[in-house]
């Protein structure tokens, strides 16, 4: 099943959260209820549903003193077109090392401060 | 065809265009389902063997393609069963952000920190010592050398940077944490 029929598949409650954690690009699973104004079982099972759809992911973390969950869009959530310049794409891709003073990397900043 | 959704991102098209390279795009434009071998491929898309192995393995050493050697039992011959690995494509390209935004953090810091002269029939800029040394004049042709303005470089940069923060959810400049 592809990415898009996994969310149109979501309940109406899974799509609103998955949205609150790609706006919010990462929320504390205690701040994630409270906001979707759900019970925070309700939150887990929601949460639960959209990691086993790999929609999301999520981190062990401490806040405000307690054990949470921070959650995180999936990668492929990215805006990859941050890497692009006109339409050059970053010089560092297929390079060993990050050269901030390459030749290619200047060209590439060229375009994007005379070309966007 | 398989993941389709990701090839449909013209930034994954130029990425996977950058690491294979034109001979190579016809392999990495259109993963099969399930495993392959090269004479399969080769045959399939009217490529070279060569060519077909050549991108196989760029992308093997990018993590988007791995493979299962079988003996055929007859001929003794090993066989190599590909498989298309794009599933990890996404954390290439994130990997990559966070790459670009270091690169962008050390420039712009060179950047504010040094004053540039231009020669503006060679288009080379020099630093302000560099500059000096030559007297201020061109190496290669003589002319003056003029001051030149960064600050709409500067600027981009700067732009592009809070725009990475944002996205990878990076609050603290990432030189503190070294």
């Amino acid at each position: 099943m592809s990415a898009s029929e996994t969310e149109r598949n979501l309940s109406e409650i899974q799509q609103e959260g998955l949205e609150l954690i790609r706006e919010s690009g990462g929320i504390h699973q205690s701040d994630f209820w409270k906001e979707l104004d759900v019970s925070s079982r309700k939150g887990s099972r929601i949460t639960d549903a959209l990691l086993e759809a790999e929609l999301i992911e999520r981190e062990e973390t401490v806040y405000n003193g307690h054990n949470t969950y921070f959650l995180m869009p999936t990668a492929k959530d990215l805006d990859f077109s941050l890497l692009m310049a006109g339409d050059m794409l970053s010089p560092f891709i297929g390079e060993e090392e990050v050269d901030p003073n390459s030749d290619s990397f200047t060209q590439w900043l060229m375009n994007l401060a005379y070309e966007e | 065809m398989a993941f389709e959704d990701l090839l449909e991102d013209p930034v994954i098209q130029k990425y996977l265009h950058e690491l294979v390279g034109p001979t190579g795009m016809p392999v990495a434009a259109a993963p099969p389902d399930g495993e392959v071998t090269d004479e399969e491929l080769a045959e399939e898309l009217g490529l070279e063997l060569n060519d077909v192995r050549r991108a196989l393995f760029i992308l093997y050493e990018n993590d988007l393609a791995s493979y299962r050697r079988v003996r055929d039992e007859d001929s003794g011959w090993l066989t190599y069963l590909w498989t298309f690995e794009y599933d990890n494509i996404p954390e290439n390209l994130e990997e990559e952000l966070y790459r670009l935004l270091d690169g962008l953090e050390r420039r712009r810091d060179y950047e504010r920190d040094h004053q540039f002269y231009l020669c503006e029939v060679d288009s080379i800029r020099f630093e302000f010592e560099e500059a000096m040394e030559f007297g201020f004049e061109c190496p290669e042709c003589g002319s003056p050398l003029e001051s030149m303005e960064n600050s709409r470089l500067l600027d981009a940069v700067e732009e592009r940077i809070v725009e990475l923060r944002e996205e990878l959810g990076v609050e603290r400049e990432r030189r503190a944490e070294a």
